[in-house]
This record gives C-alpha cells, structure tokens and sequence, in this order.
C-alpha cells in the first residue's frame, strides 16, 4: 500500500468527476497543443532569419516599386574590404503560378552569382550549386510545391507570372530545398528573367529587393544606416531593415495568425486553471473529514499537503494527456498543405507536430495543477484534525 | 381542521441490496383512527421509518394495501402520491432538513409554492403556523441562527402550513435535549388535542412514547404490542 | 408554482467558490465568443457593401486582383460598347470608370508605427464617384491642378499621416507630394480603406501609361451575366466579375481566420459544459437531504429538474454577462482596430469591431445552452434521486 496507490484510489472515488474534470481539461489542452506548436514554428523561423545575418534593402515608398540593379554596386563600394557585407543578391518578383493553381508562391527572380552564397540556408549541395550556374533557366524551390504539384529534380515547369508584363516562363527544377522553413518559394535566375524582357521590348534591369548577407547583427545595423542614407532624397529612396522586421510586416498583415495563436494559449491557460482549481475545491471540501482522520493517525501534516497537490497534479497531466495525444496525432495528420492550398495562405502550412509544443502543453498543465491544488493543500496543512471530524461535509 | 385515519392491510415491503433481498415489514395490519396519536416504538432494523413512508406515500409496499383518508395509496402512481402528499401530508423529522439560505418564514411557506394561493393568503398562512408553534417573532431568522428547538418548530410549522390530515414523525426529538423534547412532545400533543391532527411519531425515547395515547412496538418488520394508554391532560400552551 | 429564483441564486453562492471559478470559466468562453462573433461581423458587413450586384469590375484576363492587372488604354474604350451600361442623366456619357491601383506603405497607428502597412490607392476620374454610388465626399475633393488625394474614414482611422492637411510622398520615386484634402466614406466597404487621387495625376507620377482596371455601373433592368458574357468574348477579352464576386474572392485569408477561431470556440465550449456539469453535480450531492426534504413536501421530479436547470442557467448567464463586460473592456482599452491582408490585392482592409447588443444577445443565448446541456446530467440524476434512503443519510 503505497501513496502512489492511495492517490489513485482517491481518484478512482468519483469516477464521475475525474472524468468530467479530465475532459474539461482536455479540449482546452488539445486547442494549446496547436496553438503553442504554432507559436513555437513561428519564433523557429524568425531565429532562423535571425541566423542567417541577412538585411533587406527596398524601396521606401512601397515594396513594389522598382529599384535599379546598378545600385547594387553602389551598395557594394561601401563596404570594398567585405568585412560587414559579404553577398548583395538582386531581387525581382515575379509571382508566377501554375496555370489553373491558386497556390500563391513565393516566387523570385534573383541574381544568380551571390544567390547560393546569400540563400545559404537552403542548402544546396556542390553539384545542384554548381547546375544553378550552369543551367540557365535553373530553379530552386521549396518543398510545398514540389509535394503540392509532384515535382522532381530536372522537371521542366511553366509560371504565369501575375505581374506586368505577364510574362510566361519555363525552368528547370535544379534543386528543391529540404528547409521546411523556405517551403513555398521558388527562385530562378534574374538573368533569364531579363533576356525574355529584352526579347519583349519590356523594360528590364530592375530589382524589387536586394538581400544583403552579413557578416554580424553589429554589420547589418550599420549598412542599414550607411544604405537607407545614400539613399536618401534620390528617387530610388530606400528602407532597409533585418529580414524578421520584414517578414513580420507580412504575417502582421495576414491576420495576424500568430496573434492569434498566442490569445488563444493565453485564454486556454487561464480557462483551464479555473477548471482545475474547481475541481480540486470541490474534491477537497468532500474529503475534509477523511483527511483529518490521516492526521489523527500520525500522517504529518506536510504529507497531507503533498497527497492533495500531488492528486491535483496528477488530475491535471492525466486530462491534459487525454487532450494533447488526440491532438498529437490530429497535428501528425493535419493537411497543413491542402489548408494552405484552399486558402492560398501558405503560413498556415507552419502548423504541425512540434515536441517543444508538446512539452510546454504537458509543463503547464503541471503548473496548474500544482497551482491548482496548491489552496486545498495548503488548507489541509492547516487543518484543525478535532474541529475536521466533527465537520459535516 | 382536517384529519384522516389510516388504514394497512396485509403490507410487506422488501428491499433490494445489490442481489440480496432484505424483507422489512411481512404482513402487516394496522388500523389509526382519525384524530389519534400513535407512537411507533421499535429496535433499529425494525422497520419504523419504513412504515412511517408508507403511511406518507414517500414510498410503496410491495404487497398489500395502505389507505390514508380516502386515498388508496398503494394504488396511486408517483406522481399521484407526489401530489396527494403535498395536501395530505406533513412531515417531520430528526434532522429538521430546513434550506440554509431561507428565513424561518420563507422554509415555512415553502409547501405552498405548490398552490394557487396570493402571496398575501400565503402569508397569512404561514403567519398562523408559526404562531401556533410559538415563534411568530424569529420569522426573518435563518437557521443557523436559530436553536435546535427552534428549528424543529419551524419544521412544524412547515409541516402544518398546508392543514394536512396526518402529521408523521421521525424521531423529532432525537437530536434536542431533555427539556426542548419536552417542549417539542407538547406542541404535538396540542396539535392533536386542539386541532384533531392524526399523528404518527416514531420514536426509540420510552419518555417521548409517553405522550402518545397509543403505543404500537415493531419488532422484525410485524407488530407485536398494541398499548392503549390514557390520553393525556390537555397540554398548557407552549411559550 | 415553482421555487422562486432568489432561492437558486442564494443556493448558488452557499458554495461561493466553485459558483465564482465556473461562473469565471463561462466569462473567459464568451469574451472570446462575443469578439470572434464581432470581428466576423465588422469583416461581413465591410465585404457585403461591396456587393453591389449592378456594379462591375473588369480586369486584365489572367488576373486576379487589380493589383497585378493592367488594361491598355484602347482596350478599355472597346468597353464603350457594351449595351448594358447606365448612362449619366445630364450628359448622356456611359457610367464606366478607368481606374489605377497603386500602394503606399503607412505606419499603423494602433502600434505607434512599429508596423507598415500597404494601402491600396486608386486613381479615378470624376465618373468614379457616380460608378461607386456609396462613396460619399466628407468635405473637399482633391483638385484637379494640384497634387491632391482624398482618404477613406477607415484609412485614416488606422494609418499615420491621413489627416486634412498631411502630405503623402508618393510616385515612382516617392518624392511626389500630395496633399490630403478631404476624407470620404464609403458605407465601411472596403474602398473605405484605401486612398483616392486624381488619375491623370497619379499616371505620371507612376510613369504608368495604362489602367490597372475598370468599373461600370449596369443600367436599370441591365443584365450583369450578359455583360460579363460580353466582355469575356472575343471583341473585348477582359475579364469581368460583378464586385460581389470579386470581393468573395479575395476573402481567403479571412475564411481560415474564422474557421480556426470558430473551432477554438468550440473546443472552449465543450470544456465549458462538462466544467458546469462536474460543479453542478457537485451542488446536486451536496444537497441530497435538501432535495428529499423538498420532494417529501411534494414538489415533484419535474420541478426538481427544472430548478437545477435553472441555477445552471443563472451561472450561464451571470458569467456571460460578465464576460460581455470584459470583452466591451478589451475592446476600449486594447482598441478595436484591425486590418487584414488580401495576398492577392497585396494591400490591406481595414476594419473595427463592435459589440453591438445582437452580438451581446447572441453570445448569451449561446452560453444558456451551454448551462442547459451542461447541467441535463447532473440534473436528471438530481430528480430520480431516491428520496428515501436520501432521508436515511447521517
């Protein structure tokens, strides 16, 4: 006869209201799951483009004005020895689709010299960098549209673009980049890019963005200044800021699903620890008497107080166990792609199994037990064991 | 003022305790006479309070017949016996069972919530009743801030408030002293001295048997002594 | 008759700690219910303004925004052909509007500017104001000789440096000034978002020579399908969609916003229910002798059942007015502003949320049904308690 054994039976005494108490917990806890795996993906991306020390340059007045591609040279003679500023890579939207998709990639034509070198994330081996430079309608793309369309390495593939002058463009697929967090991009040379305008008559040699690879937090700090005042009161005016600063512009803007995401957590929290301390209240008013007469027997009242808030403990994970493995395995299965696809909103294809999530779900459903019971416990402690008994329930 | 006699024919009563069944009242035949007062005497297991039910209608026999007044009561579907009992009967018991959160006056009107009655012909009502028990000045007191004594009067008052035929008890005075027994046993008495209430206590206390004009011993679920006693001098008023 | 209330509201706070924590637990679940309720409603309402069925939008073919549309000068004067078109009563001249959408990045004001935002803005003609019947000038339009815009209410609502007066840099260069001159409303549609200036105007400011799109507006009686047959055909070959379709198409992000909202409601309220029912089972047991005494009296099962029903139903609404309260605080303190992103238009839709009482009703309508099933156990094992041994208890 163990404490452990006592404990379960006293959880076994109203079935009914463990029961009710555990799933109470459980809905709460599976929608945290989610929610806190989302989070988690989101601040795993932003660390990523923290990592990877890039700064993006464009157009003040709005990302969809052009910039010339000659100051990229301009921005490369402020830093000749390359002790802050390792890469400039040119930048062109091109916002293809595939004909009769509404999958919205992310989809950019770039300088095909300092791409491999600024894009270092993406992991392209010696031999894919290698065909990126000698191929010349080479493309590098993510994993959601090579799973979402079927496409393998050396596949031809055509784009729509959905921006003038509208052209329609074949490549090749050189590499498709096992970075989950670079899923839905596609790159391809700008120098291709600007044959087929030329060919068109249409105007080329132009950039939306240029990335800059730095070398440290202290180099993209200062080339931004050094950039944005270059710049200054020219027509090709800039705003350079570090890649999350950009990046958060657009998820903002999305709804803000990440927002959205974090309220969720918090109201779930707070939901859940008024559920368990409800039920640890109303467990302990019944049990009052029982345990007095554990303190009447000899059992320290310290014990006592560790059999309450261990009971509440152990109420808490078991109902958060029973919400986050359903909604685990829901998570393992979840469609993030087809979601992203049928909504065109390719973030939320970020919502999936995460281990971090599910450990943070379980630590703070410990937490609110502990909390939780930490009252009834502390009420035990301090039980008067004669006026207990003779307390009617 | 009305009153009822009570008539059991022939009643057994058997319970079921998981897959034993435990026989508590075996043939038993009883006859009360409207306006007397009977006292139920018995070890415990005995079958009192199950008789007690029955009479109220709280419960029915497995066999045989229970007629209170006009009603057949073995008959009648629960409902019927829910709604007999709110006119028919009033109870009493050990733990007076008063509502916590009531006043005194709101416990006591309680019954009539269940009649189309004005909220003033309820107040008169409940006024009466609790004059009769002596304690028209603790209308607007809660339990908790009443005695023992007291709360058991407001059970009385609750359980005459609706003029019931047939006022049962179950061991009123088993949680209240010597002297508020005593004073609990007179209001009994002059409810059915004054107002010809039939009235059925049960009781294990040889001094509260002594009230009754008629003692009836239950032993092992049959009746095996029938006393008739001289009533008793009217009781004085209670304070 | 039945028991009256302020009994079940006194027996309710006789255990005034759980009472508090579940009343809590349904307050936090309405909070989110009534803003979820609201945000959806202020998105609806400012989607279904624009859906004015003799209204028509002509794009590029291909295309599926007029951000990333373009219609070539001659193209949109093949336009004047259609016969559907309303015409204007004083000079005859068809109602079809040629219209330029370009963006401009402004700072939010509800984070003091930390974030941009990209703010569609239209260049017109004077026939925009007829085409788009619902926008209304709230003082002065821009002039036609200097460098001037109009900006929609919830434009300057939500954005820095929209007041009459403020100067926007804008043009290919950015290093055109012009001049705010006025705001207009549109019936909180979305054109309530973005920025209006002068076409001829903004084309040289954007060295643009062609259009992004077209609206016209049907005559009395004008059939839309046949329009749109019209202009897909082979003498014009645009696109064409009436504004009511095109606005249900852009609304993507906004429908996965919901759907994952509306399924986080749920999940609340299924925790709700079963968090009401484990407390009222809990006042159900602790007051056995209660509910014997009462139906020893001769209040029936019925009764019984309908008086917890009814303390479940006051918990229910106790919290949900409380938690109506909370979100009505949230809203004034935190503010109620939000914008949202079309991917396809590239730009932003502005909007507030507002409790209205419907929304109050709703929300607490919703939260009574959840105390109802809740309590149905608890409840009917409250009225097939056996009163007799209930009586017997120590």
């Amino acid at each position: 006869m163990t404490l452990t054994y006592v404990l379960m039976q006293n959880l076994k005494r109203n079935p009914l209201r463990t029961a009710l108490t555990a799933i109470a917990f459980a809905f709460p806890m599976a929608v945290f799951v989610a929610a806190i795996a989302f989070v988690v993906a989101m601040v795993r991306l932003s660390q990523a483009n923290a990592q990877e020390l890039r700064l993006v340059v464009r157009h003040k007045a709005t990302l969809t004005n052009y910039l010339p591609e000659g100051n990229r040279r301009k921005i490369e003679a402020l830093d000749p020895d390359r002790t802050r500023l390792k890469a400039i890579c040119g930048m062109r939207w091109f916002g293809g689709r595939v004909p009769d998709s509404k999958i919205a990639l992310t989809n950019l034509a770039v300088d095909p010299d300092t791409f491999p070198i600024v894009y270092s994330d993406l992991a392209m081996t010696e031999d894919e960098t290698a065909l990126w430079h000698r191929e010349r309608r080479a493309a590098v793309i993510g994993s959601l549209p090579a799973s979402a369309y079927g496409w393998k390495v050396g596949d031809r593939v055509t784009l729509n673009s959905t921006v003038p002058p509208y052209l329609s463009l074949e490549f090749q697929i050189v590499c498709i980049s096992p970075n989950p967090v670079r899923a839905n991009f596609f790159f391809f040379r700008r120098d291709y890019l600007d044959e087929s305008l030329v060919q068109i008559n249409a105007p080329s040699g132009r950039v939306n963005t240029f990335w800059i690879k730095c070398t440290s937090v202290e180099a993209i700090r200062s080339l931004q200044q050094q950039i944005d005042a270059m710049f200054a009161n020219s027509p090709d005016e800039t705003k350079s800021e570090d890649e999350n600063a950009f990046v958060a512009g657009f998820i903002q803007a999305t709804g803000d699903i990440p927002a959205l995401m974090q309220a969720m957590a918090i109201v779930v929290v707070f939901i859940v620890a008024l559920i368990a301390g409800n039920a640890m209240m109303m467990s302990f008013r019944e049990r009052v008497r029982e345990l007095a007469v554990f303190k009447a027997i000899g059992f320290p009242s310290l014990r006592v107080f560790f059999i309450v808030i261990t009971e509440s403990l152990m109420l808490a994970l078991f109902g958060a166990m029973l919400g986050v493995v359903p909604a685990s395995v829901l998570l393992l299965i979840f469609p993030g792609q087809e979601l992203a696809k049928l909504f065109g909103v390719p973030i939320i294809n970020q919502l999936r199994l995460s281990w971090p999530a599910v450990v943070g779900a379980l630590a703070i459903a410990a937490f609110v037990g502990l909390v939780a019971g930490f009252w009834p416990a502390w009420q035990a402690l301090r039980l008067k064991t004669v006026d207990a008994i003779r307390h009617v329930a | 003022m009305s009153s009822a006699d009570i008539e059991l024919h022939d009643v057994c009563k058997v319970y079921r305790k998981g897959r034993i069944d435990i026989p508590v009242l075996d043939g038993l035949e009883l006859s009360i006479a409207a306006g007397e007062f009977v006292v139920l005497m018995g070890p415990s297991g005995s079958g009192k309070s199950t008789l007690l039910h029955l009479i109220g209608g709280l419960d029915s026999p497995t066999a045989g017949s229970v007629r209170v007044g006009d009603a057949q009561l073995d008959q009648m579907s629960e409902r019927q016996l829910t709604a007999w009992r709110s006119r028919h009967v009033g109870f009493i018991f050990q733990m007076y069972h008063l509502v916590p959160v009531l006043t005194a006056a709101q416990n006591v009107e309680l019954p009539l919530l269940l009649f189309r009655m004005s909220a003033s012909e309820r107040k008169e009502r409940v006024a009466t009743a609790l004059s009769i028990v002596g304690l028209a000045d603790r209308t607007d007191h809660r339990p908790n801030q009443l005695s023992g004594g007291q709360e058991q009067r407001v059970a009385i008052a609750r359980a005459i408030v609706t003029d019931p035929d047939v006022i049962l008890a179950d061991e009123p005075t088993g949680d209240l002293d010597a002297h508020t027994s005593e004073e609990i046993l007179k209001l009994l008495n002059l409810l059915n001295s004054e107002f010809g209430k039939t009235i059925v206590l049960v009781t294990h206390d040889p001094r509260a048997a002594a009230h009754g004009q008629r003692i009836l011993h239950l032993d092992k679920g049959a009746l095996h002594r029938d006393e008739k006693r001289a009533p008793r001098p009217a009781a004085a008023a209670v304070s | 008759m039945s028991l009256p209330l302020s009994y079940h509201l006194r027996c309710l706070f006789v255990r005034k700690t759980s009472t508090i924590l579940t009343i809590l637990v349904v307050a936090a679940v309405v909070a989110v219910l009534a803003w979820m309720t609201a945000f959806a409603q202020a998105v609806k309402s400012s989607l279904a303004v624009a859906g004015d069925e003799r209204k028509i939008i002509v794009l590029r073919q291909g295309a599926t925004a007029e951000s990333n549309s373009v219609i070539p000068v001659d193209e949109f004067n093949k336009l004047r052909q259609l016969t559907h078109l309303a015409t204007d009563a004083s000079t005859g001249e068809a109602l079809l509007s040629p219209e330029l959408m370009v963006q401009v990045a402004l700072p939010r004001l509800r984070d003091a500017g930390r974030t941009t935002a990209n703010v569609a803005v239209r260049g017109v003609t004077e026939k925009a104001f007829q085409v788009h019947p619902k926008i209304k000038l709230l003082g002065s339009s821009f002039s036609k000789g200097q460098p001037e815009v109009i900006a929609g209410l919830a434009a300057a609502k939500q954005f820095a440096g929209l007041n009459v007066g403020d100067t926007l840099h804008m043009g290919y260069g950015g290093d055109r000034g012009y001049r705010v001159a006025g705001h207009f409303s549109a019936q909180g549609g979305p054109m309530e978002s973005e920025i209006w200036a002068y076409l001829p105007s903004l084309m040289s400011s954007y060295a643009r020579t062609m259009y992004s799109s077209a609206y016209l507006r049907l005559r009395e009686g004008g059939d839309a399908a046949a329009t749109i047959e019209q202009i897909r055909g082979p003498a014009i070959q645009l696109s064409a969609a009436t504004e009511a379709q095109y606005w249900k198409e852009q609304s993507g992000t906004f429908q996965l916003y919901l759907l994952l909202a509306y399924i986080f409601l749920a999940a609340m309220c299924v925790a709700a229910i079963f968090a009401i029912a484990n407390t009222m089972f809990s006042f159900v047991a602790g007051r056995t002798r209660e509910i014997a005494m009462l139906r020893t009296i001769g209040f029936g099962r019925g009764k019984i059942l309908a008086g917890f029903m009814t303390e479940s139903v006051l918990l229910s609404l106790m919290g949900g007015v409380i938690g109506s309260g909370l979100c009505a605080a949230w809203l004034a303190l935190v503010g109620n502003k939000k914008d949202m992103f079309g991917a396809n238009t590239f730009t932003t839709l502005a909007f507030e949320i507002k409790l209205n009482p419907l929304i109050i009703i709703q929300s607490l309508l919703a939260v009574t049904l959840v105390g109802v099933v809740g309590a149905l156990w608890p409840a009917t094992r409250a009225a097939r308690l056996q009163v007799v041994s209930a009586l017997r208890e120590p």
